[in-house]
């Protein structure tokens, strides 16, 4: 290998440079921006975070398995899976290798850091070796690799479906600007370096490319042409990047370590959130999961439209997305990258200056201590419980045959746990249900606090610091009592039902097979045509504080005719918002977990 | 002009009654097709009809002479309907055949299901009933979830009416009164109990309702409590226990009760879906057979020959619907008359 101009530069460079200079500088400068931006412990928890061995291996593995392999879209569909990460590993290892190159043959040209880009333009080949012909090999075959990526990406862009999606998101102008410069930049390269293989050296692709183009076109004139093609497809790429869903490329290099730093989203606009909006590809994989996009004028409500608005700044829609959603979570269960779409939008309700603002401060908790002697369970139905009477009876009719013995914490209703006024993004008023709750849930010198409602059961869970006492859901509780031969129920042969994964249980605190257990012992259990993660909400969610009584309505027959694939005799749930929910439209019967086992049992 | 034309009445209540007879005064041959085995509808489970307590089965009594002679099916239900070039053509359940000329509904209502306000406990609690409940048990006397000696009873108006998370926006027009009705004879019955009725709007727009009303409360001192109950749950003893807000003092209110009536709402007759589509009648939002005009033309479908009387286009009172029936029955001969 030798040189073939001495001064090693030449003008096509220039807009890769400028590009490249101004995506670093660029990128360089949000980073800080969003690292100042970062409440004082979640940064030093971050910087911690990265001098921490096991969590700077795992940051550096799952940028590794996501950002260049794509991990988990290959097992969520393996066409955008190879994809993608033909384009990212494929373009990854290509500039790896143009690197070696340059270390290999010209070690005192890596300074420049152009060359390794532009490596076949400079050089031109003069002895044929194996590291070279070995590189020359691997170049094309990532080439190829990318190349044929990028036919997939075409023929989705015409044809979402032959890739196995319904709808996918509509390009902005700069979206389209990026995607057509990055869809250039492969060709484009391909041509130059076959222009320059007589010179350069190239290997199955580019040697007969350029011994085709010499047939017919020639290729001294046509090289640099092409080779400033090449320059500019990557300049423009460059220069658009941080305006497009490109960005997501940098940003979820900065996601991952702060994701797991164990960061939660406090500010809507600041510092995580801000990666975590950035780091959305656009993908449009939530508009599919999105329940409220059985409604047509619901499409843009999801998440990647969220995202959207959040980096154009666009306050009226932020707000209006942001209220609607339901919280589901189903979302960031699908999302390749995780953004936390409810987190997102829960931030934003907490910015929200509400008119009236209720306090509690003149509530006594000794107005509500809890009689009952030395029963060691304490039950706290919740509110939903108590307008589903059916739930709370079956409770207390299977804690009695179990011979558990229990006190209620709200026989006459209580004070509420507080999640209502937390998806509201009432943070105050939250904390002061959570301190008198806890009050009466420390007086009450129980061991174990049972909740029959997941939506209790989720902020009893996460908020609450309860050290010493059992937070356990009845579908659990239940679970283990029939195992442990305390509750002895009857199985139906003949009876079969489908297993409906509320929100808030599932997605919401992971608890999945527990009450799948619990149903297979009284019936044949079903499942719905999606589950566990992927759920449907039964659209009865307090999440949404927009969404009304009838527009509902096409959210639960959707979620219905998903739980009756299999034909079930009836379904059974979790949770009372979901049962009652469904019980308004179902033709089938509609149960609460407690339920079927209460009729089961003896 | 033949006078022997047929028409065919689906609903034997007050409304399908009261068209036949008039029908047949005009000299038609009126044919009633209802569903259960006897005639009466809604009207033939009542006690005592408001404003004066007259007794339902008089009237209903009087109905069922008016249709002596005329031919009627019972435990029979509509299984087709064609519209030929010459009227209709219906088949029954039992098989039988009819031509007829005309067709009237008098499908009436369905009473809506008080189960579907679980947080209410109809069918959960032991001493939670449904206003039919009541009625029947103002019949019979026999309902164990009426306790012998009660002291106190709550009324819960607006059952699944206006009530959009039931489903049903409408008014269900006759449950205002029909609640101070029966809470007048409840106080009647147990002079010592205290009543009370938990609304969140009387309506009250018949002659002599607001008199029923102001007696109900200052001669039979029933306590009008404006709120809507939140929930209802049971007390270890088994009584109920009524949760409400009373919004004209702004303030909570808990009660204890031995009873609690629901004044279920009329809702649309749950067989309308499969009657309409058999003749392709189109059903307002409400599910209640949608009239050619609201305001002028009630009583007249869409369809050629097709009519209606009574609550199958929404709530009406006795008055109203039998007003109605005659209507029909006019409109019904006029539309025979222009036949050839």
């Amino acid at each position: 290998m030798r040189e073939r101009f001495a001064s090693g530069f030449d003008p096509f460079v220039i807009p890769f440079v400028l590009g490249m200079v101004f995506v670093l500088s660029y990128c360089l400068f949000g980073m800080i921006r969003i690292l100042v931006q970062l409440p004082k412990a979640d940064r030093r928890k971050f910087l911690l975070s990265l001098v921490t061995p096991k969590t700077l291996l795992k940051d550096i593995k799952d940028i590794f398995l996501n950002c260049l392999i794509h991990v988990k879209l290959w097992k969520r569909n393996p066409v955008l899976g190879y994809m993608h990460s033909s384009i990212a590993f494929g373009w990854f290892m290509i500039i790896l290798l143009g690197h070696l190159e340059v270390m290999l043959f010209l070690p005192e040209r890596i300074h420049l850091f152009y060359y390794p880009i532009f490596f076949n333009y400079f050089v031109a080949e003069t002895e044929t070796t194996l590291q070279g012909a070995v590189l020359f090999f691997l170049m094309d075959f990532f080439l190829l690799m990318i190349l044929s990526g990028i036919v997939l990406a075409i023929i989705k862009r015409v044809r979402s479906r032959i890739v196995g999606m319904r709808r996918t998101t509509n390009p902005s102008f700069l979206d389209r600007v990026g995607l057509y410069s990055l869809w250039a930049i492969f060709p484009l390269r391909l041509l130059c370096e076959s222009f320059t293989a007589h010179i350069s050296g190239g290997s199955f692709l580019t040697l007969p490319m350029n011994w085709i183009f010499r047939q017919f076109l020639g290729n001294e004139l046509n090289a640099l042409p092409t080779w400033w093609a090449y320059s500019i497809a990557l300049g423009v790429f460059m220069t658009v990047l941080p305006f497009t869903r490109y960005m997501h490329i940098p940003s979820e290099m900065l996601l991952i370590p702060l994701r797991n730093a164990g960061l939660h989203i406090l500010h809507p606009r600041k510092g995580f959130a801000r990666v975590q909006f950035y780091s959305c590809p656009g993908c449009g994989v939530c508009i599919d999961a999105c329940p409220m996009s059985v409604r047509k004028e619901n499409l843009k409500d999801c998440t990647v439209y969220l995202n959207r608005q959040l980096r154009r700044g666009n306050e009226k829609r932020i707000e209006e997305i942001s209220d609607k959603c339901l919280m589901c979570g189903k979302c960031t269960a699908v999302c390749q990258v995780g953004v936390q779409g409810p987190e997102l939008r829960l931030a934003q309700r907490t910015m929200r200056n509400y008119g009236v603002n209720p306090h509690y401060s003149d509530i006594d908790p000794e107005r509500f201590r809890v009689e009952g002697g030395s029963a060691k369970v304490l039950y706290f139905a919740g509110c939903m419980t108590h307008l589903t009477p059916g739930i709370g009876k079956s409770v207390r009719s299977l804690l009695d045959k179990a011979g558990v013995p229990f006190k209620m914490m709200d026989p006459e209703g209580g004070l509420c746990c507080g999640r209502p006024m937390m998806m509201a993004g009432r943070k105050e008023q939250t904390r002061e249900l959570i301190r008198l709750n806890t009050d009466i849930i420390r007086n009450s010198g129980c061991t174990t606090l049972l909740l029959s409602c997941p939506i209790c059961y989720r902020i009893f869970k996460e908020r609450y610091s309860l050290d010493g006492i059992r937070i356990v859901h009845h579908s659990v509780f239940f679970d283990e009592l029939i195992k442990q031969g305390k509750l002895s129920v009857q199985h139906n042969d003949s009876l079969r039902l489908a297993y409906h994964d509320p929100c808030e249980l599932g997605r919401g605190c992971g608890i999945y097979d527990e009450p799948r257990s619990a149903v297979s012992s009284v019936a044949e259990l079903l499942e719905a045509g999606k589950n566990r993660e992927e759920s449907i909400c039964c659209g009865g969610s307090l999440g949404s504080l927009s969404l009304n009584f009838e527009k509902r309505k096409d959210i639960t027959l959707a979620s219905l005719k998903n739980l009756c694939v299999e034909d079930p005799d009836g379904i059974v749930t979790a949770c009372p918002l979901c049962q009652s929910t469904f019980s308004n439209y179902s033709d089938i019967p509609v149960q609460d977990i407690a339920q079927v086992l209460d009729n089961a049992s003896s | 002009m033949t006078m022997d034309r047929k028409i065919v009445i689906i609903g034997g209540g007050i409304a399908g009654m009261e068209t036949a007879a008039c029908l047949r005064d005009l000299g038609w041959t009126p044919v009633i097709v209802e569903q259960s085995s006897a005639l009466g509808g809604h009207v033939a489970e009542w006690n005592c009809l408001f404003p004066d307590l007259a007794p339902a089965g008089k009237l209903v009594d009087s109905l069922r002479a008016k249709v002596e002679g005329i031919e009627i099916h019972l435990d029979t239900v509509i299984a087709a309907i064609n519209y030929l070039r010459k009227g209709y053509s219906l088949v029954l359940s039992d098989g039988t055949k009819l031509q007829s000329d005309a067709v009237v509904f008098a499908t009436g209502f369905s009473l809506f299901r008080a189960e579907k306000k679980e947080e209410y406990g109809y069918g959960i609690y032991d001493h939670v009933i449904s206003n039919k409940d009541l009625e029947l048990w103002f019949n019979t006397g026999s309902d164990e979830r009426v306790p012998d000696n009660p002291k106190a009873v709550g009324f819960v108006h607006c059952v699944g009416s206006r009530d959009i998370k039931a489903g049903n926006t409408q008014c269900s027009k006759v449950c205002c009164i029909t609640a101070i009705k029966q809470a007048i004879e409840f106080k009647e019955k147990f002079p010592k109990a205290e009543v009370y009725c938990f609304y969140m709007d009387l309506r009250l727009f018949g002659r002599k309702y607001e008199d029923f009303y102001i007696h109900a409360q200052k001669d039979m001192g029933i306590h009008f409590i404006r709120g809507r109950v939140s929930e209802v749950s049971e007390t270890i003893d088994g009584r109920v226990f009524v949760k409400a807000e009373d919004t004209l003092s702004g303030k909570p209110l808990r009660v204890s009760l031995d009873l609690l009536v629901l004044m279920a709402g009329i809702v649309c007759n749950r067989d309308n879906d499969r009657l309409a589509q058999a003749v392709s009648l189109p059903l307002d939002e409400d599910g209640f057979f949608r009239s050619r005009d609201n305001v002028s033309q009630l009583t007249l479908s869409d369809k050629p020959g097709v009519f209606f009387a009574g609550t199958c286009t929404g709530p009406k009172t006795i008055p109203e619907t039998l007003a109605e029936a005659r209507s029909a029955a006019l409109a019904v001969n006029e539309y025979l008359k222009t036949l050839k």
